[in-house]
């Protein structure tokens, strides 16, 4: 179970169970060499991330477009509570620095479950319309393209 | 939505949104990549444009293209499209972790 409420038009929660060591699954989502190998939605790919790790401290990264144009993303960490919760966000840089363009924070909950697996819950938590809309009109700009894969491929399915 | 799947259903026109997905761009900046007369470019952009899916305006000579996202959100909402980011990017974690662990367990750690 998760510690807090979320709004469901506004947030996303995903639960997993998976059978590593909550040590493995705390180390892929806190140290750069493992995040590049997941973080990004394939075919775009995660090119660099720094990370410090600490309240207040970087979570920045550059994501890569299938094309090789560079998309950096500026965040900060939150909280930090080895193998049990992370918390991090774009509505603050490093130092806590207010951002120009807030979209989302993110709550990683990680506990163990049952012998050697580990279930782990990732809340996205969204701000109002008005940032939405905002994101979405950026979202398109720096090409996340997620809608559009689909549409195109709906519709290579309705051209066979 | 059959109009926009039509439109996207060729490759050209495919190419042209994706382009216009990164920034708005001119006709010939758009055109550039394609080896076609310009005249059949040109109506490419034209059923793009008759379906919504991106929009021009005309400044002097020069004619931009645009995304005009309001089609493409009809057919994905937003916090749908949110959803299937962080479910491929937790398909990618689960399936990394799992590499790890095989590799781990070869190594014998």
């Amino acid at each position: 179970m998760s510690a807090f409420e979320i709004d469901p038009k506004l947030d996303l929660r995903l639960e997993r169970v998976v059978d590593v060591e909550p040590a493995l699954v705390w180390a892929c989502w806190t140290q750069p060499e493992h995040i590049v190998k997941w973080f990004t939605p394939s075919p775009w790919r995660t090119k660099s991330v720094e990370i410090d790790l600490r309240p207040g401290g970087r979570f920045n990264s550059v994501m890569l477009s299938p094309e090789g144009q560079e998309f950096p993303n500026l965040g900060c960490l939150l909280e930090v509570v080895p193998q049990r919760r992370l918390v991090f966000t774009d509505t603050l840089l490093e130092g806590f620095r207010p951002s120009g363009k807030p979209f989302f924070s993110a709550v990683v909950e990680i506990e163990p479950e049952g012998a050697g697996a580990t279930r782990y819950i990732a809340t996205a938590i969204h701000g109002s319309e008005e940032s939405r809309q905002q994101h979405e009109a950026m979202g398109f700009h720096n090409g996340w393209g997620a809608a559009l894969d689909q549409l195109v491929a709906l519709a290579r399915t309705l051209s066979a | 939505m059959d109009d926009v799947f039509r439109a996207l259903a060729d490759p050209t026109r495919r190419r042209v949104v994706e382009a216009l997905c990164q920034q708005p761009a001119s006709v010939s900046e758009l055109a550039a990549p394609f080896k076609m007369a310009l005249s059949s470019f040109v109506e490419h952009l034209k059923v793009l444009e008759g379906c919504g899916l991106v929009s021009s305006t005309k400044t002097g000579r020069v004619r931009t293209y645009r995304l005009a996202p309001g089609r493409l959100r009809e057919a994905e909402d937003w916090l749908g499209q949110q959803r299937r980011i962080w479910e491929q990017r937790l398909d990618q974690l689960d399936a990394y972790l799992m590499k790890l662990k095989a590799a781990q367990k070869e190594s014998g750690t």
